[in-house]
């Protein structure tokens, strides 16, 4: 049974929440003078209103049961989009209110697909709102909420099953919310030291905050058309990497690494090895194709590939160098990546590395039983024996994320995109990276495409981030039966 | 001795009617009616129907009036409290538990560090996996056991048709030149336990034990002709209990292949969860089809050890037949033992018997150290120290008159001597003795042992 007045006042409570933070940007436009941040005002103001009015509906008595915690992750994570579009739509740079949505989407779900061709057009205000968007949506929103909210209570378990990304979801501490602040903490603490390193590497107070937003959320937007490569300086670019790679790690396991001093957690972790290891071999892989067959100097074509297979590898979706210039191998490389995605527990996107890991000990597995009639074998993963229902859940989702995939493919085929773009946008929308290929490679933009295909990216993005089952769950007659 | 035994299931009631044999007064606490009633008619003991986690109940059964209590229930928490409220409530001298879990060693820290005067536990599944690992890799021979922290080993052993020595006087054996320190101890010829002299005729079937030293023990298998196998490559395990599982576990870890067979397929998925190289099958192992098809051939030993006896003999009969040189069994009635050897069982291990060693070592007085019980406990090795009064201290061997059916199979010296004596050694106060006895004439071997000061403040 669900009560819809009670996923209403909660979501009334969120958008209050949301408000007030879309006030950062304006608070930081006042302090450094940088004006114009009348699209933020109406925007908040807007968003007040909405949050106030479902506030009006009957406090519930009681806390959100698990169809109504599934139903609120979506309704949120719309609900936030939405409303973090209004300041872009109140901007007289987006030329339709598809355009400003998909901007918002692309930013909470740490894409960093944009539409612009011309990002330095925005005022700072809205460049900093664009950036922001990745740092909020990067460790979820909703988590934000349960940190704060009081009302969520027990049901806070099913948002952050819905929200928080990987095979498993671990919790730090026995109470909910400890765990949220906790993970916000940290969160917050990397936040800080990449934003001092930046500003020590000389960029200037703005760059250096945005640049921190997008690269701790693994999202991708950069104040310059450019991306990273504007910068055109290699300490920069190893300082992105460094943490690129950090953010794309569970930050579960930082947290055990950092705050509780367990280093084995992390060091020992057989996904973070899993992960380095996929990244230092794409990085090998690329990097002498660039050196002994494009001709790139020694540093430059291991600091290229390095930072984008990091780049792609995170979902992040930075550009340093434009990788369509590259041999086919490189790309396909690239491509697969994006696939793979970070670890479990990261702000990263993808299928993730334990996952792939994982699936690939179910097929040893079918081997094993091939040759051993009636051997029964476990799925191990680190020594650790992996339940049943966790390798039929990761089935069912590899299968969704097929689905979603080709669906999506052939609905932007059928609207005339090319194939290769095709492919190229739905897997780096799904899997929140941003560049793609052809039509939206790292020179290009999304602003191209038919008003109906950036609708399509725009759901794989929602359903990408929620990894698939909460968002297609609602979809289902069987949820909405009493 | 007043012995109050907390639980009345199958060991207990071997435990009960040994300890009755031996002239203790046994109190027995069951907790269900009929296995009361049925224990009531059995054994000539006190039976008391309750709880032993219940204080009332256990002092009802006389908890403070006994020296011992023997706490073997089928739940590990009530045996480690039933000890708990002895020590509390009573002021009981010897208090037992037996632990089944597997985290047993853990159980032994927390009873030390707390104090929960508890002097012995019990976890027989180590006891039989440690037997079971000491003879899996000979194939020839049947039991070998630890004496003197594993300075001196009895080794059993069939006597085939073809055995060299079939048919020959021990007088004979011993003219073949055996290396020093080797002595036939004991022969089991069908129901008949002989304590040998030298006149004995050894004939082929017999299962004879033959002592032998730390150093010498490999060459004394070869001098009866049992060839010692290299590195053990495949082993296949029946039944996934705890003990199969520990040991597939130990022997995964010495590099050996295993194939655990489990019938229940949700056991099996536990069990693959817990191992790491061992290949988990569902099948029946007492099947002759699934055993072939999961490659029998060419194994170097067969462990069955379900908890069903006769599936462990099933098993253990085809695996000889289709061709596996060391058979296991796992044997919980006793009346079975005796015959699984003669059907060609390699080795049977019992849990019960093993419980009921670990607890006789407590019972016996007179400072004795282990106890190790044989078939159907018509005879024991004793091992024990030697004290300064005993009337056999300080005479030779062959001036002593040891009761009949009785034999010193060894003697280690304090100063790390091993000797399995002839009858010109004499015993000297604090020597370790291992003895070979018939049960009957157990008793007065050990009154015997006890010095003179000691016995009269028992008898006072």
């Amino acid at each position: 049974m669900i009560h819809r007045g009670a996923i209403g006042y909660v979501l009334g409570q969120f958008l209050l929440i949301f408000a007030a933070v879309m006030g950062v940007p304006l608070l930081y436009g006042a302090f450094a003078g940088q004006g114009d941040g009348a699209p933020l005002l109406y925007g908040a103001a807007v968003t007040v209103t909405a949050g106030g009015a479902l506030m009006l509906l009957p406090r519930p008595a009681r806390e959100l049961n698990q169809r109504e915690g599934l139903l609120l992750a979506v309704s949120t994570w719309l609900a936030i989009c939405f409303f973090g579009c209004l300041p872009f739509y109140f901007s007289p740079h987006f030329a339709s209110f598809t355009d400003a949505f998909f901007e918002s989407v692309s930013g909470f779900t740490t894409t960093g697909a944009t539409i612009l061709s011309d990002v330095e057009v925005l005022s700072p205000v809205l460049q900093f709102w664009r950036c922001f968007t990745h740092w909020l949506g990067g460790l979820g929103i909703v988590l934000l909420g349960v940190a704060v909210l009081p009302l969520i209570g027990h049901g806070g378990m099913h948002l952050y099953r819905a929200e928080f990304s990987g095979a498993t979801s671990e919790q730090l501490k026995p109470r909910m919310k400890e765990t949220a602040l906790a993970l916000w903490k940290i969160y917050f603490s990397m936040t800080a030291v990449l934003y001092g390193l930046l500003r020590w590497a000389g960029m200037n107070n703005f760059d250096a905050l945005c640049h921190t937003f997008s690269t701790l959320g693994t999202g991708g937007f950069s104040t310059r058309t450019a991306s990273a490569a504007a910068f055109e300086s290699p300490l920069i670019e190893y300082i992105l990497i460094v943490f690129m790679i950090l953010a794309g790690m569970s930050f579960v396991q930082h947290y055990r690494f950092w705050v509780e001093r367990r280093p084995a957690s992390l060091l020992r972790d057989p996904e973070v090895l899993g992960y380095v290891a996929i990244t230092a071999a794409g990085t090998a892989v690329i990097a002498g194709v660039l050196i002994w067959q494009q001709g790139y100097a020694l540093e430059n074509g291991f600091r290229s590939a390095l930072f984008q297979v990091s780049s792609i590898i995170t979902t992040t979706g930075f550009v340093s160098d434009d990788f369509e210039a590259w041999r086919p191998l490189p790309q396909l490389i690239l491509l697969a990546l994006m696939f793979v995605g970070g670890c479990t527990g990261s702000t990263a996107g993808g299928l993730k590395v334990s996952r792939i890991m994982l699936l690939s000990r179910v097929v040893d597995r079918e081997f094993k039983r091939m040759v051993e009639r009636r051997g029964v074998f476990a799925v191990r993963l680190g020594g650790q024996v992996v339940p049943e229902s966790t390798v039929q859940s990761l089935l069912n989702l590899v299968y969704l994320a097929f689905v979603v995939n080709f669906v999506s493919c052939l609905a932007l085929a059928a609207l005339g995109v090319d194939v290769l773009t095709a492919i190229a946008a739905v897997a780096a929308s799904m899997f929140s990276v941003g560049p793609g290929l052809g039509a939206v490679g790292p020179l290009d933009n999304y602003g191209g495409l038919p008003a109906l295909a950036k609708w399509v990216l725009c759901g794989d993005m929602i359903a990408g981030r929620l990894e698939f089952y909460t968002t297609i769950v609602i979809l289902t007659p069987a949820f909405w039966r009493k | 001795m007043r012995i109050l035994i907390a639980g009345g299931g199958q060991s207990a009631t071997l435990i009960a009617s040994r300890l009755i044999r031996e002239g203790n007064e046994i109190t027995i606490v069951e907790k269900d009616a009929a296995r009361c009633a049925h224990l009531d008619e059995t054994l000539d003991a006190k039976v008391v129907r309750g709880s032993a986690a219940s204080i009332r109940t256990l002092l009802k059964a006389g908890l403070d009036t006994v020296q011992m209590l023997i706490a073997v229930t089928n739940s590990d928490e009530i045996n480690v409290l039933a000890c708990v409220i002895a020590k509390t409530f009573a002021n009981v001298k010897v208090k037992v538990a037996r632990v089944r879990s597997h985290e047993f060693a853990d159980w032994r820290r927390v009873a030390d560090e707390n104090e929960l005067g508890i002097d012995l536990i019990i976890h027989p599944e180590s006891d039989v996996m440690e037997r079971i690992l000491r003879v899996v890799n000979v194939p020839g021979v049947s039991d070998i056991i630890d004496f003197a922290d594993g300075e001196v080993k009895l080794f059993g052993m069939n006597v085939e048709h073809d055995s060299w020595f079939a048919g020959k006087t021990l007088e004979e054996l011993d003219a073949a030149g055996p290396p020093a320190n080797s002595l036939v101890a004991l022969i089991f010829r069908g129901q008949q336990v002989i304590i040998p002299h030298g006149a004995q005729v050894v004939l082929p079937g017999d299962h004879v034990y033959v002592c032998a030293t730390k150093q010498n023990l490999d060459a004394v298998l070869e001098f009866m002709g049992v060839a010692r196998r290299g590195k053990l490559k495949r082993v296949f395990i029946v039944g996934g209990k705890q003990i199969g599982i520990s040991l597939a576990q130990e022997l995964e870890r010495q590099g050996v292949q295993v194939k655990l067979i489990e019938k229940d397929a949700g056991r099996c998925e536990l069990i693959a969860g817990l191992v790491k190289k061992t290949i988990v099958v569902k099948g029946d192992g007492t099947d002759q089809a699934t055993l072939e098809e999961e490659n029998i051939e060419g194994v170097d030993a067969f462990l069955a050890l379900t908890q069903h006896d006769e599936d462990n003999i099933i098993a253990s009969l085809l695996a000889r037949r289709l061709g596996v040189g060391k058979v296991v069994a796992l044997i919980n009635r006793l009346s079975y033992l005796s015959m699984v050897q003669r059907l060609g069982v390699n080795t049977s291990v019992s849990m019960r018997l093993s419980t009921v060693d670990a607890v006789l070592q407590f019972v016996r007085k007179g400072g004795v150290l282990s106890v190790t019980t044989f078939r159907e406990e018509e005879a024991e090795a004793i091992e024990l120290i030697a004290s300064e009064g005993s009337r056999y201290v300080g005479k030779k061997l062959r001036d002593i008159a040891l009761p009949r059916g009785a034999i010193v199979g060894a003697i280690a010296r304090t100063g790390g001597e091993v000797i399995v004596p002839r009858g010109n050694v004499a015993i000297e106060p604090g020597d370790r003795v291992i003895f070979f006895a018939l049960e009957s004439v157990v008793p007065e071997l050990e009154s015997a042992f006890l010095d003179n000061k000691k016995r009269r403040q028992l008898l006072a």
